[in-house]
């Protein structure tokens, strides 16, 4: 078999092998699961409530299986919990939540930090001597050095 | 002042206003969402075998909503408080509700019988009143004025006067 053939038939396996591990459309159970991932337990210590085996934890789940069965969408599973709990109940809150400022703010710092850095450091970079072109300047140099000349002779 | 210092002077006190917004309050202050909206709807089958007790029945009067249980030991010392306070306000529309939370309606009834109290109670069906109002843990009391919307909330036992203070604020203003 030529080198083109091996590489094709290679190339045929890595589809066959993509197409057969993709995966299917999401269950109802994994979608229970995916959702539940997102939300806070409220009883526990950082536990979703997936995660979490207290029996509110397992309240949660039954409530996202019962919207999920009955057609919500995701976004409004988690709203009806934002609505009770707030943002707090999403174990990933929103970037715009006001807590989101705690966490940009020293990025913003330490970039306007640098900036005025770097401002800084070329402001203060040393200067390279301005030449001498004034005509009046050279004149009084050579004046200079040809009385110091005639005072040698 | 440079624009280069001014604008460090200004984006210290910015962070130092962001942290102290931010730290102002306590993680483990849990606030319910449910404050200053209109409270969930919910129709509950009472203990007593009775029929339900929902929300929309009790339109234009205020509402002491309690979510407690009969393990809950400060439950238990909270209930003499509730009592009282029933017994002075029963008649000024003012209703109690008492929500059985992840316990079991027998052992609800038992817990009623044994410290009174003949304000409607029910168990919550499958923790979704809780849920729906945000509850963390109970004792956890809800307080919802006559317009239906939910004016103050209270975790953990109530005493007289916080109990007191709060009726004060959502009851009607009709002369007892």
């Amino acid at each position: 078999m030529s080198r083109i053939g091996i590489i094709a038939a290679l190339g045929v396996l890595a589809l066959a092998l993509a197409f057969s591990a993709r995966s299917g459309p999401e269950t109802a159970a994994e979608r229970v699961d995916r959702i539940s991932a997102d939300l806070r337990c409220p009883v526990c210590q950082g536990l979703s409530a997936r995660d979490s085996p207290s029996e509110t934890a397992r309240d949660m789940r039954n409530m996202v299986a019962l919207r999920v069965a009955a057609g919500a969408t995701d976004d409004a599973i988690r709203d009806e919990f934002r609505a009770a709990y707030g943002d707090w109940v999403m174990l990933q809150p929103p970037l715009l939540a006001p807590t989101g400022l705690v966490w940009l703010a020293p990025l913003v710092l330490v970039g306007g930090g640098l900036a005025w850095a770097l401002r800084y450091a070329r402001q203060a970079s040393p200067v390279a001597p301005a030449l001498v072109s004034d005509d009046a300047a050279v004149a009084t140099l050579r004046e200079r050095v040809a009385t110091a000349e005639a005072e040698d002779r | 002042m440079t624009r280069g210092r001014a604008a460090v002077v200004l984006a210290i006190t910015a962070f130092v206003l962001v942290l102290a917004l931010a730290f102002r309050f306590d993680p483990h202050d849990l606030r319910s969402n449910a404050v200053g909206r209109p409270a969930p709807a919910f129709a509950l089958t009472r203990l007593d075998g009775t029929g339900t007790v929902a929300l929309r029945e009790l339109a234009g009067k205020a509402v002491v909503l309690n979510f407690f249980a009969s393990w809950c030991i400060p439950c238990v010392q909270e209930h003499p408080v509730l009592v009282s306070a029933w017994e002075r306000y029963w008649t000024a529309d003012v209703v109690f509700v008492g929500v059985l939370y992840q316990d079991d309606p027998a052992n609800g009834r038992e817990f009623t019988r044994r410290l009174g109290g003949t304000w409607p109670t029910a168990a919550d069906d499958g923790g979704r009143t809780a849920l729906s109002y945000g509850v963390f843990g109970i004792p956890e009391t809800f307080f919802i004025g006559a317009d239906g919307v939910v004016k103050g909330r209270h975790i953990g036992p109530l005493d007289d006067a916080t109990l007191t203070a709060a009726i004060e604020v959502i009851r009607p203003r009709t002369p007892r």
